[in-house]
């Protein structure tokens, strides 16, 4: 395991696979597909950042690299890849075996470049979209949160403010005099010619003939575009003003009805606004939503109240009239930013679901974040806006403009990328026939990403099976390179580096090393991942069965038994704890939907989509940590046998943070004894689980909901729906801590033994 | 015929002939006149009297203090009303049987007399409460109208502004003076404190704003969609003065620099003004429009006409001074169907299509004020004058005004500013002092057999208080078979009221030749008609002889058609400036149509020269000279007054001193750039005085100060010389 964590942090990249499959049918054999959970812009302490152009192999492109062959008397480097002789020009002449350039240190398989020269002058644009079809109090929430979040702006950071309910109200901050907006109608979609000649863009530098606009260099004077997007240091005022006189949708509201929120047009209008004023800087638009759409193309349900919001079941069935046309809208939209550069960032905070199943696609594509909580004066909401500014330690590192690239060696094929991402539809012989994901392509548009963002790349081993795999010694690696350009926060634009080898085996003796090169976690979280992708991609998709056959596949060719004989049965410490992370999978929010909306369902695979593989192995099967008099905290088993009495439980499910009393000890915190000197001990039994939760709600984003409980409370939920029902309400012994789970599930056990009996059939 | 040789009205404007004592008891002449006040009996009498037949009805004329209409509560009892004609109890209706029953002066019908308004008779048959009962003594009242009389509870004082903010608009510094003016007449608004105000602001989109109470300043909505025009509030566009007096007055303190550097030359007036009736038809009220650039865009667009000479004195001519585009009157109709009264205020210095605009105006009862070349400069105080007026004279809302008359005659045209609701029913969405309507009548019947016959004009209306209100006007007239006493009670003041709307409707359907013909044909025959009953009497064959009351028309009817709706050709007056003309006169009442007509010319160089003046010599200064080349000298110094403006006119040999002491160094330069303003000399303080005077006489326009030299063309030509209505000027001699 360490040896995985000590690669991770030294490349950010985690794959389920280290020692390769070395063929196609090798590789198909091995069921968790090759692929490689890389998180681009990592953070790592001591990267090297070079000040200067990385020399490019003149045929594949691909950056020199450690792993390059050099020929220091010739000065020539062979490129891995290609194999390409490649001459080192001028200015490393001076190259030998003991003056290295960086780039060639063998421990540097990571590393930047930034150009001074490309210095770039744009300063990021937040365009924040506030829906103003909220109830008064959650306005105030709203309005205090955006003022925090305006104070802690960066002051050549641009702004600019749309607030939408029945219509789309864009504010045109630079105006000065009084408070002024232009209005669109909601149910309408407008066009970016339309926006631009109605804002009045042309009045005083007349409209181009032809060609496109974009921005102040390409058709549109800087002062019209500056009356809409502001320097924060100029508009924190105005912008203050105008969210202290912020109303409420006035439009009347019928009591059988739901407000007129024009969601998709607010959208549309404000990617518009910035495709046209700012294409090509790293713009985000921040959408603070509070309600369902129900207006203009994107509305996800009708106002009529007597017609509910879409559930899975609908979506199942397809009989939900507004989801296509919401979904086509969004995809429409994705693309316009994905063009433009820009983000979408989703706040949706709302007892109600606001369409983030419809939203996920423009999210996603673009790179953007998204927080969901049930009201935009929860902790989750507001804590997370803040880290979004915040600029300490714990800040995102938001990038923005980024381009992704992989070369790999010539056995390999790039099927796709799970994750953040946009095809950049760059089509080659890198590209597989098989796509999952955005694919087709080797070199795709982020044009959010930040230190966390972590895609999952899935490749295919074309190497065909032949007599003549095993006699190729020389050539036992196969090398990938990512390649990741971005504006760092900084506002420079950087090139990261990371080029990887990894062996590959093939033939009968390889069983041994592949089991030894397995990421058990990676692949749990690549086949969660795909599972969730399959989930929304194909229909008839049964992801139990598909999960279940994956993993007795697996068992069976990895594990050690004898044939027919399940008690035989045992798996190297290199795989065993993956059928629990697949039993818990299972279990998980991303495979039992029906317990969710669809929303919930799109904000939980939007996040797993962007996490590294630590945090999305707590999301498919979280952690638990026992407290008690009898000795420090220690991890406990996920299972309801865990609970009792005289114990603390703190469970992180990634989403929620649950620290849970047993029933004494919520008794003797009732009746205060941790406020008694004689009771120390108590108190600081009381307080360890909130000061380790607050390390875990410190470092990570979204915020997640932090649920303190008592055994046998209403909120005890949040951690039983977790458990393992080792013991449900018709097992038949009672566990000492007196918890059952009413539940149908089967339990741990009953999971493995099946298992067991399948394998070794 | 020589205008010459005509009489003069020098002495003051013609008043109606006075009523015999019979008919003490009909409303002042300012409210109600006739065009004779002795009807005729027959009507081949109708066919030889020639000139038009009817009368002129002012129902809200200002009174002087001390002769206000009375205001009289009959929410109790219920109005008194003759139970099948609709009548309203007046002075001329009769009591009989002891008091129990009265009868109705225009149909006759023998009406109970309810309970609560019994009164016993004494031995002249009077009733014994008579000097308690305005009603049945003064021709004009004013009853309190009960719940029966509304349709829906009275609306308050309603006040929306439309106003254009386009480049041209900026730069003629129209919005500052509008904002100024409507801020400063705040607090004189009338109907405090239930008065509602709203502003709709456009160029090439359409500006809302939003005025709740609870803001610290308004905020501004524009909308921009004119294919699709949508409100972007439900509320808060129209507020309550009082409430919003703050975000009001913020917004009017900033509204002219908002739009200081507008660089936007379009103008999507239809739009904006669909979006302002949008917003005002759930209440009503007055929407006043300040239009600076000729409508560019979305839905009743126009374009220039008038461009084309060959059309004019064709039978298309009349084309121009009429809307092409449907769009003006229906939007006239639906206004007026939702209690909106328009008025039109024009500035550009362009050609703008006033005719279309002012149909708004006309439809809805409103008025249209034309400041050609608007700058603030130079018309400001005239426009802020003008506006502060409109804002706060008394004003009558949702209105409707219906003449009633006796039995065998019958209203049949109705000419001015309203809509027809029905046959009779005059629809006025607001109505004030300075507006007059003119009506024809015939008779029904070959022989009126009564020897009186009653009218009673009666105008139902919301008073700015909340109060619902009937003003009641009545007015008897002898029936007589005698055409010389139709001849010597007519009213030269009410004939030419209607003849100048006939005349000005003509030009709509005519050219503008064949609406002066038809007014000098009418006055000919009548004169020669009149020449014929008294030839043999004064044997006098060949010349020219009229009676008393009847001797100013023929100058009148030449002025009328010298006036600017009706003079020349295509050359002698701009197309909108003759529209606009059209659109004022048909409103004007009958006084100050006549001032218009023939205006007074005033030397004022001996005045000024003049140490010291009795405040009664002021009256000797004030002669007024004919209208004639011949009264101007070239040492003098004229004042020109049609009511509508003042002309200097400085002869060519005036004395320097004069010259200097009225105008400083501006003396010398060219009149045209020069403003008048006070002095520090005597002759300027005495002349500003003299000026302040003569606009005290009526205040419902101001007259703006222009200055011109003898011999400055074509200024002269223009200001002065066309307006000699007794001169014959390029072939437009009467
Ligand atoms: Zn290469
Ligand atoms: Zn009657």
């Amino acid at each position: 395991m360490t040896e995985f964590l000590d690669l991770e942090s030294q490349d950010g990249v985690r794959m389920p696979w280290n020692v390769l499959p070395g063929t196609k049918q090798e590789a198909s054999n091995c069921v968790v597909p090759v692929s490689a959970i890389y998180t681009p812009i990592k953070r790592f302490p001591d990267l090297p950042v070079l000040p200067y152009d990385p020399l490019r192999c003149r045929t594949c492109r691909s950056v020199l690299n450690p792993f390059s062959i050099v020929d220091f008397a010739a000065k020539i480097w062979i490129c891995p890849f290609c194999f390409q002789r490649n001459h080192f020009p001028p200015h490393y002449a001076s190259i030998s075996d003991d003056n290295l350039p960086a780039e060639l240190f063998p421990q540097y398989t990571t590393i930047e470049y930034e150009t001074p020269a490309e210095k770039s002058s744009s300063s990021s644009v937040f365009m924040f979209v506030v829906d103003i079809c909220i109830i008064e109090e959650e306005m105030a929430f709203l309005k205090s949160a955006l003022s925090q979040a305006i104070d802690l702006l960066p002051d050549n950071s641009l702004v600019g403010l749309i607030t939408f309910g029945t219509f789309v109200h864009v504010h045109e901050l630079g105006f000065g005099q009084i408070p002024k907006t232009y209005v669109f109608k909601g149910s309408k979609d407008v066009s970016k010619d339309q926006l631009l000649d109605q804002m009045g863009f042309f009045l005083k530098k007349p409209k181009p003939p032809t060609g496109v606009i974009a921005g102040a260099r390409d058709g549109l004077s800087s002062e019209s575009i500056s009356r809409f997007l502001l320097p924060a240091s100029e508009c924190e005022f105005t912008l203050n003003s105008v969210l202290e006189e912020l109303q409420k949708d006035p439009w009347p509201v019928p009591s059988d009805q739901r407000a007129t929120r024009c969601t998709g047009t607010a959208l549309s209008v404000a990617a518009s606004l910035l495709g046209a004023c700012v294409p090509g800087s790293g713009a985000r638009i921040m959408a603070f939503i509070g309600g369902p759409s129900t207006e203009g193309l994107g509305a996800i349900v009708s106002k009529d109240l007597s017609e509910p919001i879409r559930s899975h079941k609908d979506l199942d069935k397809d009989s939900d009239p507004h989801y296509h046309k919401a979904v086509k809208l969004y995809e429409g939209l994705s693309k316009q930013l994905v063009h433009q550069g820009h983000v979408l960032d989703l706040f949706a905070c709302a007892l109600d679901q606001v369409g983030v199943a419809e939203l996920k696609v423009a999210v996603e594509k673009t790179g953007g974040l998204v927080v969901l909580a049930e009201s935009f004066g929860h902790s989750v909401f507001k804590d997370s806006l803040r880290r979004i500014f915040q600029s300490d330690d714990y800040d995102l590192g938001l990038s923005s403009n980024g381009v992704f690239e992989i070369n790999c060696s010539k056995d390999i094929k790039i099927q796709g990328i799970i994750g953040p991402c946009s095809s950049l539809e760059k089509k080659g012989p890198l590209c597989s026939d098989t796509v999952i994901g955005q694919g087709n392509t080797s070199a795709w548009k982020m044009c959010g990403l930040d230190k966390a963002t972590t895609l999952c790349i899935i490749f295919e081993i074309v190497k065909k099976d032949g007599p003549d795999v095993s006699i190729q010694p020389s050539s036992n690696q196969f090398y990938f390179q990512f390649l990741t350009y971005y504006q760092h926060s900084s506002g420079q634009m950087r090139l990261r580096v990371t080029t990887l080898s990894r062996r590959w085996v093939a033939g009968s003796g390889s069983t041994q090393d592949l089991v030894a090169g397995f990421d058990q976690e990676a692949a749990a979280v690549a086949m969660a991942r795909l599972v969730s992708f399959k989930m929304e991609i194909e229909a008839e998709f049964d992801p139990i069965r598909w999960l279940d056959k994956a993993l007795i596949h697996l068992c069976s060719r990895f594990g050690d038994y004898q044939k027919d004989s399940p008690s035989s049965f045992s798996l190297s410490p290199r795989l065993s704890i993956f059928p629990q992370f697949m039993f818990n999978l299972r279990r998980s929010q991303f495979v039992q939907v029906f317990n969710n909306s669809p929303d919930e369902t799109a904000y939980f695979r939007i996040i797993l989509n962007r996490e590294n593989v630590a945090n999305s192995v707590v999301m498919i099967q979280p952690s638990l940590i026992s407290y008690s008099f009898h000795s420090g905290p220690e991890p406990a088993l996920l299972d309801v046998a865990a609970i009792a009495a005289d114990r603390i439980l703190l469970l992180d499910s990634y989403f929620t943070v649950v620290i849970f009393h047993g029933a004494t000890i919520a008794q003797w915190r009732k009746a205060g004894y941790h406020n008694q000197p004689e009771h120390q001990a108590f108190a600081q039994l009381l307080q360890a689980p909130h000061d380790d939760a607050a390390v875990i709600i410190k470092e990570r984003f979204p915020v997640p909901r932090l649920v303190v409980c008592d055994q046998h409370g209403s909120q005890a939920r949040f951690l039983l729906a977790k458990l393992n029902p080792s013991a449900t309400y018709n097992s038949d012994a009672p566990l000492p801590g007196g918890d059952v789970l009413f539940t149908d599930d089967v339990s741990f056990e009953v999971f493995l033994d099946h298992l067991q009996r399948l394998a070794v059939q | 015929l020589d205008p010459k040789a005509l009489p003069r009205p020098l002495d003051g404007d013609v008043g109606p002939t006075p009523s015999p004592e019979a008919y003490s008891m009909n409303c002042n002449p300012r409210y109600l006149r006739l065009t004779t006040s002795a009807i005729p009996n027959s009507q081949s009498l109708v066919s030889r009297w020639h000139l038009p037949l009817g009368a002129v009805v002012c129902p809200l004329a200002e009174a002087p203090d001390g002769e206000e209409v009375p205001v009289l509560n009959f929410v109790s009892t219920g109005i008194i009303r003759c139970r099948r004609c609709r009548t309203y109890v007046n002075p001329y209706v009769t009591f009989t049987d002891a008091g129990r029953k009265w009868r109705c002066n225009i149909c006759s019908l023998l009406n109970d007399v309810p309970g609560e308004y019994f009164a016993h008779l004494d031995a002249t048959g009077r009733r014994v409460d008579l000097d308690q009962r305005p009603e049945l003594t003064k021709g004009s009242v004013e009853f309190v109208a009960p719940t029966e009389y509304m349709v829906r509870p009275p609306m308050p004082p309603l006040f929306f502004f439309l106003i254009d903010v386009s480049i041209s608009a900026a730069r003629s510094g129209m919005i500052e003076v509008v904002a100024q003016t409507i801020k400063s007449c705040l607090d004189d608004l009338p109907g405090f404190p239930r008065t509602q105000i709203g502003f709709i602001t456009y160029d090439s989109t359409i500006h809302f704003y939003n005025m709740k109470s609870s803001l610290t300043q308004p905020q501004m909505m524009v909308v921009s969609d004119l294919d699709d025009i949508f409100v972007p509030l439900p509320d808060d566009l129209l507020v309550n003065l009082s409430e919003s007096r703050s975000v009001v007055e913020a917004f009017l303190d900033s509204l002219p620099s908002m739009f200081q550097d507008n660089m936007n030359v379009e103008s999507a007036f239809g739009p904006a003004f669909k979006a302002a009736f949008i917003v005002m038809n759930q209440l009503g009220g007055k929407l006043l429009i300040f239009q600076n650039t000729m409508p560019s865009l979305g839905v009743g667009h126009l374009r220039l006409r008038g461009e084309d000479l060959r059309v004019y004195g064709t039978d298309k001519e009349h084309a121009l001074r009429i809307p092409e585009d449907l769009f003006y009157k229906q939007m006239a109709a639906d206004l007026t169907k939702y209690q909106i009264g328009v008025n039109v205020y024009a500035f550009s210095d362009k050609y703008t299509d006033i005719a279309s605009l002012g149909t708004l105006a006309k439809y809805t009862g409103g008025q249209v004020y034309y400041y050609p070349s608007f700058q603030s400069a130079h018309h400001g105080e005239k426009l802020r004058h003008e506006l502060a007026r409109d804002l706060t004279r008394e004003t009558a809302w949702e209105a409707v005004m219906r003449i009633r008359c006796g039995k065998g005659i019958r209203f049949t045209s109705y000419h001015g500013n309203f809509m027809l609701r029905s046959t009779d029913l005059l629809a006025l969405p607001a109505v004030d002092c300075d507006k007059a309507y003119a009506m024809q009548l015939s008779l029904e019947e070959t022989l009126l057999t009564n020897q009186t016959v009653y009218f009673q004009v009666a105008l139902l209306y919301t008073a700015s208080c909340g109060e619902r209100r009937i003003r009641v006007h009545t007015a008897a007239a002898p029936v007589v078979a005698d055409l010389g006493e139709m001849y010597r009670h007519a009213d030269t003041g009410a004939i030419v009221s209607l003849f100048c709307r006939l005349a000005i409707e003509k030009t709509l359907s005519h050219k503008l030749e064949d609406a002066r013909n038809s007014v000098q044909l009418r006055i000919v025959k009548a004169l020669r008609e009149y020449r014929n009953l008294y030839a043999v009497q004064h044997r006098l064959g060949g010349r020219m002889i009229y009676p008393e009351s009847l001797k100013f028309l023929p100058l009148y009817g030449l002025a009328l058609c010298k006036s600017t709706p009706l003079r020349g050709g295509y050359a002698d007056v701009q197309l909108d400036e003759r529209c606009a003309a059209g659109f004022t006169m048909m409103a004007l009442p009958v006084k100050k149509l006549l001032k218009l007509l023939y205006p007074s010319l005033i030397r004022v160089d001996d005045y000024l020269l003049k140490p010291l003046v009795k405040a009664d010599e002021f009256k000797n200064i004030m002669r007024r000279l004919p209208l004639t080349m011949e009264s101007l000298d070239s040492r003098g110094l004229y004042i020109y007054d049609d009511g509508f403006r003042f002309v200097l006119w400085f002869g060519r040999m005036i004395s320097p001193d004069i010259a200097m002491s009225l105008l400083g160094p501006d003396a010398a330069a060219e009149l045209s750039k020069v403003t008048l303003s006070e002095r520090d000399t005597e002759m300027s303080r005495k002349l500003v005085e003299m000026l302040k005077k003569l606009r005290e006489n009526d205040h419902s326009y101001y007259q703006l100060c222009n200055l011109v030299r003898q011999g400055e063309q074509p200024r002269e030509g223009f200001l002065v010389l066309t307006n000699l209505v007794e001169d014959a000027i390029g072939g437009t001699n009467g």
